[in-house]
């Protein structure tokens, strides 16, 4: 027997429905509700095997637990039972009470009140009592149901998940099932996610249940059930959830605490759509975030119609991500070498490994390089090289520590190529390898060397690369370890439409079983001067219509980046409306596409100016897609 | 808002100046270029058009001095200026010829003169016709028009006349630029004003001469000041139905006075394709002319409301002084590929319209 312990309130009741309604697991699980501060109780002295907690109350041993993919307390903007009440504007508030129930929101609402600038006392008090202080400059933190009732007779009232999606452009994560990493089993799993998933088609009957025992309206709360409160816990929510995490930490709020990871979870499965669905209707389905099989991704790729494709797509990207907010990230590409052993034939920037022409940056080079991001006001270093027979684990090891113990600075490398060959070169495991490279610093994985991830495709064009299988199986072992990365496309190839959504359903797979890709950016090939002569389409439509597809199609990975550096300021700008949310970079450098004839450049400024005119507000963001 | 303009602009019917302006202002483009495309696609369906011409410039010199010429040269003795004789012109062709290319159009504009004689204008449209007999003659906009009209004294009916009886086809829609007297007297005080560009094409429509129409935007002017614009050549076109395209033009600031100020964004320049197609639904055509929009865009704009790609455009040199990035020139079978992979229907046009033939792409 499995021992859970969760919350009684009603954002819960749809996760734990199939369970205490559906008669799910009534021989796998036994079920107790407590107190929110008595469940991470339970799970810290091991008389629960886990506990539906709020992701701050992990502490020092967070690396000891996992999380049930897939199944969360999220919101993605007003939440509406996480509320600071008050009777006057929040900056004339002397002293905000908390409620003792919830150490998260405590968390929340201190690091808002500085992101606010304002210096109120903070004075914790007993759930019960929490409304009655509320009086003249003293405000409070309400959480729960209380706030259905009392919400209304307070003229200031600010919603704390609105107020997180406004300061960071993320989702916020209140609570999830957290547990010991080996007690937790695939079936267990699978049964936790069908529990929701029944809970979700019962939230009518939930709040009319509710709404009777407590007097209130059962219109309100299946409004706050489907409307406030987002079940989802993949890729955006870790996004937001180690966001809050790192600024809690960073604010000496909460414990410094690892990477979020997951349980193995299965695969989604989907249930095969039982009558052939139209252009128009998949296209309406899938804008609302429906999922699309491989055949209809081929039938969207060859035959929507652009504009509707465009148009799909951009309302997809409304649904997932402020409407009016397009990022960005000012980063470096620093190529630390350019010697390579896998003579890629469309590759115009690489020198045989041990040919003239061959470097390696020097440390002084490379510290330069990074003095001038940091004075620039970059973030992070995209690093990537070739693959030098010559570099071994150390040479990364000592490069990573000398980075990040000089510059402020995320380190974003190395591709899976790379990782590959480390992993040959020193006779060590894929996670072996990434590991150590973590310990050391390396922040996330660019997700280089993609291509098209069909072995037809890379047999011909890159033989010597990886296949798709040990793509994927890098990244796999990346994000287990709770690193994140994106994941690319370079089409143009002469591929066929089915081999570009074998590449993104191959992608999608990967992101239901780890939720680790952050980010997609697709590309189309830049022919000159590499050995590949030009004979595929790589023009602005075929650019845009695969861009609108892929933000179709991967509805579980939450960023879509333009590529302007590959695709130029004007398609990169036009991009924006066809799906992509993100602007990608202002590169201070950029070597491989410019030795293949792509020399745009583009200064933060310059992106602005692009992004405001495509009718967005541009936000400065990081590796996790965080507004700074 | 934009869901009543949509119904009024989807049933054809003539679009107000402030449902112009609003349509411009509408935050989401791609939504605007759908529509632009519903009524794009109701008039031309799948198709797109091009030709295969030559532009000619005879002389860059001109008396004009406007801020937003990359091009001209104000005195014969200054470095770059130019005079191309009849025989040079002419040879511009024939080489072309010659060397087994197909131009059916010559596109001849050129910088404003005082020291030539009028004759000059006239035999090279005749010389150009007689090189290539079938070939449409489309030269001297409006501005060229009607300074020939001051400096040789002669009405412009009879400027016209007199080029039309040595071959001309039609004229082109250069020299628009903005209406607004505010903005002209900025960017081309020395040009002819609107009441007599418009003045110049009602003539020419009158004689039997169609002609274009462009706007140069991305200078100094407002949005309502494009409108105005376009609901002024609207209003032409109802008068005598002589334009066949209207070509919207993104300013290029390099080498000019005005410099030292953006090009419109490729989204700009993407919306008022849409919104001229939607306020211009009585002008046939909306051309993308991808020497100025440049390719992604040209190609992107034929989903926002362009049907016309123009030409092979061998030699242009205006757009190319003020720094268009654009290849000097494109082969039909180029231009076929790039309207087939935007997944319309390239179709080879003359320069009225009247003889289309599908190419593959």
């Amino acid at each position: 027997m499995l021992r859970l312990a969760a919350v009684s309130f009603l954002n819960t009741k749809p996760i734990t429905h199939g369970l205490t309604h559906g008669g799910l697991g009534a021989d796998r699980f036994s079920l107790t509700f407590d107190l929110p501060s008595r469940c991470a109780e339970a799970l810290h002295a091991d008389r629960a095997d886990l506990a539906l907690l709020p992701l701050g109350a992990l502490g020092p041993h967070a690396s000891a637990f996992r999380l049930v993919p897939g199944v969360a307390i999220a919101s993605r903007g007003k939440v509406g039972t996480v509320l600071l009440l008050s009777h006057v504007p929040r900056e004339q508030l002397s002293v905000i009470h908390l409620d003792g129930a919830s150490r998260t929101s405590q968390v929340l609402i201190q690091l808002l009140c500085r992101a606010w600038g304002i210096t109120p006392r903070f004075s914790p008090l007993g759930h019960d009592q929490i409304v009655d202080a509320i009086q003249a400059t003293e405000g409070a933190l309400v959480i729960g149901d209380a706030c259905f009732s009392v919400a209304h007779q307070f003229p200031y009232v600010y919603d704390l998940g609105e107020a997180w999606a406004e300061w960071v452009g993320l989702r916020f994560v209140y609570a999830a099932w957290v547990g010991r990493k080996d007690r937790v089993s695939l079936d267990d799993v699978r049964m936790l996610r069908e529990s929701l998933a029944l809970g979700l088609q019962a939230r009518t009957e939930i709040a009319q249940a509710f709404a009777n025992t407590n007097g209130l309206d059962p219109a309100v709360c299946e409004r706050y059930l489907r409307e406030n409160i987002h079940y989802d816990l993949g890729s955006a929510e870790l996004c937001g959830a180690q966001a809050f995490l790192s600024r809690a930490a960073d604010a000496g709020l909460i414990q410094t605490q690892g990477p979020l990871r997951f349980f193995s979870g299965p695969s989604p499965t989907q249930a095969a759509p039982t009558s052939a669905r139209s252009i128009d209707r998949l296209l309406a389905d899938a804008a609302k975030g429906a999922r699309l099989s491989h055949e209809e991704g081929v039938r969207l790729y060859t035959q929507a119609p652009l504009m509707d494709l465009g148009q799909a797509a951009d309302e997809r990207r409304a649904r997932l991500h402020p409407p009016n907010v397009v990022t960005y990230i000012i980063d470096r590409n620093v190529n630390y070498t350019n010697a390579c052993t896998t003579a890629c034939q469309f590759c115009n920037f690489y020198r045989p490994a041990g040919t003239p022409g061959t470097y390696v940056l020097s440390r002084d080079e490379l510290a330069q390089k990074l003095a001038e991001t940091v004075a620039l006001g970059g973030v992070q270093i995209l690093l990537q090289g070739g693959v030098n027979p010559d570099l071994g684990l150390a040479y990364y090891e000592d490069l990573f520590r000398f980075m990040k113990a000089n510059f402020p600075l995320a380190i974003h490398g190395l591709s899976p190529e790379e990782i590959r060959f480390l992993s040959e070169k020193e006779s060590l495991s894929i996670p072996a390898v990434l590991e150590r490279l973590a310990a050391a610093g390396m922040d996330s994985l660019p997700g280089g060397g993609a291509e098209i991830l069909d072995d037809e495709i890379r047999s011909r064009i890159s033989p010597h690369k990886c296949s798709t299988d040990t793509w994927l199986e890098v990244m796999r072992q990346a994000h287990r370890l709770g690193l994140r990365s994106t994941g690319t496309m370079v089409f143009g190839f002469g591929e066929t439409p089915v081999h570009l959504v074998n590449h993104l359903d191959r992608l999608r797979s990967l992101q239901d079983e780890t939720a680790g890709f952050t980010a997609f950016i697709p590309w189309s090939f830049q022919a000159e001067g590499t050995k590949l002569p030009l004979r595929d389409d790589t023009s602005a439509a075929r650019y845009l219509r695969v861009l609108a597809l892929s933000r179709l199609y991967l509805d579980t990975i939450p960023n879509l980046q333009v590529s302007w550096v590959t695709m130029g300021p004007a398609l990169g700008q036009i991009g924006l409306r066809f799906g992509g949310n993100d602007f990608g970079s202002a590169m201070i450098e950029e070597n491989v596409v410019a030795q293949a004839g792509a020399v745009f450049r583009l200064s933060a400024q310059d992106i602005e100016r692009l992004i405001r005119a495509a009718g967005f507000i541009p936000r400065r963001r990081n590796m996790r897609y965080e507004w700074i | 808002m934009f869901d009543a303009i949509k119904d009024k602009a989807a049933r054809g019917e003539p679009l107000s100046f402030d449902e112009g302006v609003a349509l411009y202002r509408h935050p989401n483009l791609v939504e605007l270029g759908a529509l632009a495309n519903l009524v794009r696609e109701k008039r031309h369906g799948d198709r797109a058009y091009f030709n295969r011409n030559l532009h000619i410039n005879p002389t860059n010199i001109c008396i004009a001095s406007c801020t937003l010429c990359s091009y001209s040269r104000k005195r014969a003795d200054e470095p770059g200026a130019f005079t191309l004789s009849l025989a040079d012109a002419v040879g511009k062709l024939r080489a072309r010829l010659e060397a087994g290319q197909v131009v059916t159009e010559v596109h001849l504009v050129g910088g404003l003169r005082e020291d030539l004689p009028f004759s000059y204008f006239t035999d090279l449209v005749s010389g150009l016709k007689a090189a290539s007999p079938g070939i449409a003659i489309k030269a001297f906009s409006a501005v060229e028009i009607f300074h020939f009209h001051r400096v040789y004294g002669q009405s412009v009916e009879d400027i016209l006349r007199a080029l039309q009886a040595s071959g001309l086809d039609s004229l082109p829609g250069g020299g628009a630029e903005i209406f607004a007297p505010r903005v002209r007297r900025q960017i081309c005080p020395n040009k002819c004003d609107a009441d007599q560009w418009i003045d110049v094409h009602r003539t020419a429509h009158r004689l039997g001469l169609p002609s274009n129409a462009t706007m140069l935007f991305g200078t100094l002017e407002t949005v309502e000041e494009r409108v105005e614009h376009l609901v002024r050549l609207r209003a032409l076109q109802t008068e005598t139905n002589g334009f066949l395209a209207f070509i919207p033009l993104p300013f290029h600031p390099e080498n000019n006075a005005l410099g030292d100020r953006p090009m419109p964004t490729a989204a700009e320049t993407l919306r008022m394709v849409a919104v001229s197609r939607l306020v211009l639904q009585n002008i046939p055509h909306i051309k993308a002319y991808w020497v100025s929009l440049g390719l992604p865009v040209a190609q992107t704009a034929l989903w926002f409301g362009a049907d016309d790609f123009d030409g092979t455009v061998s030699e242009e040199k205006i757009y190319h002084q003020a720094g268009a990035q654009t290849p000097q020139v494109l082969p039909g079978a180029e231009i076929a590929r790039i309207i087939a992979a935007a997944g319309r229907v390239p179709v080879e046009r003359n320069t009225l319209y009247t003889r289309l033939e599908e190419v593959k792409g």
